[in-house]
């Protein structure tokens, strides 16, 4: 179909995308590896900052405060997210299309605008902030993409399953626990996962809500890297950019085998 | 098996009235088909009985008792989807067990039911696997087999045999019935497709835009439909519209034809119901026109001609005959079609 | 309980949490902030504050806004174009040329940068374009004299890391939007007359539309948005609507003006949105 000369240009062309897209990746990683504190070459391999970064007591509790708002963030996103999804797909009401549109703006307003508001809410009505806002927070970005996730999920098998084991007799509840968790559960999980990467690599929000002293990763990094680079924040950027893409493709395997059936 | 009667139930959608003041009492045993253009209703009627739909008046009673605000999963009814609805992740005998086991009945007595269901639909052996694993009519079979199980109190089929080709559908049609006359359940179906409709039924509801057009055995309906409407949505059929004149009708171009009873101007007459003859012979018939041959579409059994009638106008006329003679008629050809009066129904606009 | 009220409790109690979280998180805060842009000081701390309009005006007056707010909308139309125009192409090649399991795994390969954390890959970026990285120890050696590669801490720094950053965006919106032209219209232009590029022009492009557009808007609103790529990528260069937005509320503490910013800065974004699809959409329409 295509003539020759015009497959290869595709083809090198997407190529040429690819590198631009991991080069700085493929760099960092390569960096943090290397024995060098400053970049000089030849490439030496050794681990010396991951060691020093099990060391560096800052960095491993900001890392252990996001890995935890992340889990508590999936459970509650989830869930919540999962009970709205159920609501609005499987309901038609007046406002319904409305409440659709309200999902909107948490994505598509700049972070920066949304992080500064809650940082003015909260401290105007008391909260503050520290981890608990930071938390609230996270849950806010992450509802937008669970409701839409499970929703999708929810689409895909329409009312009539649930519908069908109503006229058999079983309860709401029944229907809840036999029939639509058991089909739903390949999505949630991906909405799980989704929820915990949005939060454990948020940044301008926890910027704005975070507290003197307590943090999470990415604000940890962000302030090492305006006061000085240290070559730990290379080894622990590595590890997290792995960890997150790796998230990703487990979300990706999950739901396209769920979605099969 | 029970009383199932709805009365004088209407619903609204915004400014689309679904259902207008529907009342029908179902028999105990019969096999009732709604039979309806799309967006006639016929669903939201079925829905209402279902539960999923709850009336804005009129009321539904299940053995006397009103059952409009008892909800779907307490009015023992069993239901058939349109597309099966069998849980993907449960196995047939899963499926099949399902309204027993949601209500904590005990496995020794669920897995003979289950057992007896499979036998009764034709399906032995293949209790263990799952939906995907089966073909379309052995779905619809394992649909029907969950609906039947817990013994409900009516049958609620929503264009259960849609989806599969013709065929099977006419063997399913068969099967079908066979089953609700063994069990001896209450059931009413929705089509769109009015031969299934006729074949089905004991009795037949016609409905559109929310209205109950007419309702009776398949026979009265189909050949003394009440409307123009039932007239033209069951099978085809000939329309003549003059001027009444006691047991006759005026036609504008001063013919007269016999009818069947007293007429309001309008009458129909099947196509099935009229002889077509050369234009020379006399047939001694109540009611006779001259026309010419339009079109003679030829269908193995059977042949249906379309025929060029003055008092028609522009609607051709169309005559069917079985296809006895072996011979068919040329486009062009001048003919006598003839027909009784008693096949001349009146019906109102 | 009826029917009826038994429904409306059921869809009550399952949107319910979820849309009060995001009232109390979202809408309220926006709302909080669009009250404040109008004081003349933060209500905090038994400070009491009076109404005015003058974060506004000092918008439209003092010139280092304009020229900030100028700066950022250059920013936002120069990362979304290049997004669009290097982005196309590759769409197109990965719609049309690439097939089967190939596709999907390349799919996925060009989202997951998308996916990992902005922050780090902002930062990943620091280390290819500074004059000491990796690429600047190996180029400057072979650049003429005069001509050095450090790239850090200039605009173009701060161009290449969004685009590094929303291209994926791009992509993606693209495919989706290519994937859904059938061949067949494609086939019936060609059987028509119609050479490959008149077919690309007249049928593809213009199909292609929707997703240009949803990349367009949702690359160019995080773009104005953005304050950590600029001062990371750009450093004393990140002069743009974002940053200062950033420092009325972290350093300068001056919360109303960073709010009346804030909205103005949303204005200006929804105004740009609103002026620019219909352009687009008429200018690749059949033409």
């Amino acid at each position: 179909m295509t003539a020759n000369p015009g497959r290869w240009i595709g083809r090198t062309y997407l190529g040429l995308v690819l590198v631009f897209l991991y080069l700085p990746i493929a760099i960092m990683i390569l960096m943090a590896f290397n024995r060098s504190a400053l970049y000089e070459l030849p490439f030496t391999f050794d681990t010396v900052w991951f060691e020093a970064l099990a060391k560096n007591d800052r960095l491993l509790t900001a890392s252990f405060n996001s890995v935890v708002i992340a889990a508590i963030n999936a459970v509650i996103a989830t869930t919540i997210g999962t009970l709205a999804a159920l609501g609005l797909a499987r309901y038609s009401f007046r406002g319904r299309r409305l409440l659709q549109l309200l999902l909107f703006p948490p994505i598509t307003i700049p972070w920066l605008i949304i992080g500064t508001s809650m940082l003015v809410f909260f401290f105007w009505t008391g909260i503050g902030r520290g981890l608990h806002a930071i938390l609230l927070g996270h849950v806010a970005l992450s509802l937008p993409y669970v409701i839409v996730v499970v929703g999708a999920r929810l689409a895909s098998f329409g009312a009539q399953l649930e519908e069908a084991a109503a006229t058999l007799g079983a309860t709401p509840w029944q229907i809840l626990r036999r029939v639509t968790a058991p089909i739903l559960a390949p999505g949630i999980m991906a909405a799980s996962l989704f929820a915990f990467a949005v939060s454990f690599d948020q940044f301008v929000i926890s910027y704005f809500l975070a507290a003197p002293g307590t943090s999470t990763l990415p604000v940890e990094i962000y302030t090492s890297i305006r006061k000085g680079f240290t070559p730990e924040i290379n080894a622990i950027s590595s590890i997290i950019i792995l960890v997150s893409m790796g998230l990703m493709m487990l979300v990706v395997r999950h739901f396209r085998f769920g979605g099969e059936r | 098996m029970s009383r199932v009667e709805i009365a004088h139930l209407c619903k609204r959608y915004d400014s689309v009235t679904a259902l207008d003041d529907v009342s029908i009492a179902f028999e105990d045993g019969e096999f009732f088909g709604l039979l309806g253009p799309s967006g006639s209703g016929k669903t939201t009627l079925l829905r209402a009985l279902a539960g999923f739909v709850i009336p804005d008046s009129g009321t539904i009673r299940f053995d006397g008792q009103r059952v409009e605000n008892v909800p779907v999963h307490r009015r023992e009814i069993g239901m058939v989807f349109q597309n099966y609805a069998l849980f993907p992740h449960l196995t047939v005998n899963e499926n099949i067990a399902f309204g027993l086991s949601v209500r904590g009945r005990p496995r020794a007595e669920t897995a003979k039911r289950v057992d007896a269901m499979l036998a009764l639909v034709r399906l032995e052996g293949l209790g263990e696997r799952k939906p995907r694993q089966l073909s379309g009519g052995q779905q619809q079979r394992v649909a029907l087999a969950r609906a039947l199980v817990t013994d409900p109190k009516i049958l609620l089929l929503d264009e259960p045999l849609g989806a599969l080709d013709r065929r099977l559908r006419q063997e399913m049609q068969v099967e079908l019935r066979e089953i609700q006359r063994s069990t001896g359940i209450t059931a009413v179906f929705v089509t769109h497709d009015q031969e299934e409709a006729l074949t089905l039924s004991d009795r037949i509801a016609i409905i559109d835009r929310g209205r109950l057009i007419q309702i009776g055995p398949p026979r009265d309906v189909y050949e003394r439909p009440a409307t123009i409407f039932a007239a033209q949505f069951l099978g085809d059929t000939n329309l003549f519209q003059g001027i009444p004149d006691g047991e006759s009708l005026k036609l504008s171009g001063g013919q007269v034809l016999r009818t069947a009873g007293p007429n309001a101007g309008a009458v129909v007459v099947r196509p099935e119901k009229i002889g077509v003859y050369p234009a020379d012979a006399t047939p001694t018939t109540d009611n006779r026109l001259d026309g010419e041959i339009l079109q003679a579409i030829f269908s193995g059994a059977s042949v249906t001609y379309r025929v060029r009638v003055p008092a028609l106008g522009e609607t051709p006329l169309l005559a069917f005959l079985q296809n006895q003679a072996g011979d068919v008629l040329a486009p062009g050809a001048r003919v006598s079609l003839a027909w009784s009066a008693a096949h001349t129904v009146p019906v109102a606009s | 309980m009826d029917a009826t009220t038994r429904r409306r409790w059921a869809i009550a109690g399952l949107t319910g949490p979820a849309y009060l979280w995001l009232a109390l998180t979202v809408f309220l805060p926006l709302s909080a902030m669009f009250y404040f842009s109008f004081l003349t000081a933060a209500p905090i701390g038994g400070r009491v504050a009076a109404f005015t309009l003058e974060h506004y005006i000092a918008f439209f007056t003092k010139s280092v806004y304009w020229f900030n707010a100028r700066r950022s909308l250059e920013l936002g139309i120069h990362v979304t174009l290049a997004c669009i125009l290097i982005g196309y192409p590759a769409a197109l090649v990965l719609a049309k040329q690439i097939s089967g399991r190939w596709r999907e795994a390349l799919f996925l390969l060009i989202i997951l940068p998308f996916w990992s954390n902005a922050l780090v890959r902002t930062f990943s970026w620091t280390m290819v374009l500074r004059g000491d990285g990796l690429i600047g120890r190996m180029i400057n050696p072979l650049l003429p004299a005069g001509w050095e590669f450090d790239l850090l801490f200039t605009y173009p720094a701060i161009v290449i890391g969004l685009v590094h950053a929303y291209l994926p965006y791009a992509i993606l919106t693209i495919y989706i939007s290519l994937q859904a032209i059938d061949d067949s219209f494609i086939e019936a232009a060609r059987s028509l007359g119609a050479s490959r590029l008149k077919a690309f022009r007249r049928i593809t492009l213009p199909l292609s539309i929707p997703g240009v557009l949803a990349g367009i808007f949702l690359i160019f609103v995080p773009v104005i948005g953005s304050f950590m790529e600029p001062r990371i990528l750009g450093g004393k260069n990140a002069i743009m609507l974002g940053p200062i937005i950033e420092n009325q509320f972290v350093t300068a503490f001056n919360w109303p003006l960073g709010s009346a910013l804030s909205f103005i800065m949303l204005g200006i974004v929804l105004l740009v949105l609103a002026i620019a699809s219909p352009v687009v959409r008429r200018h690749l329409s059949v033409g």
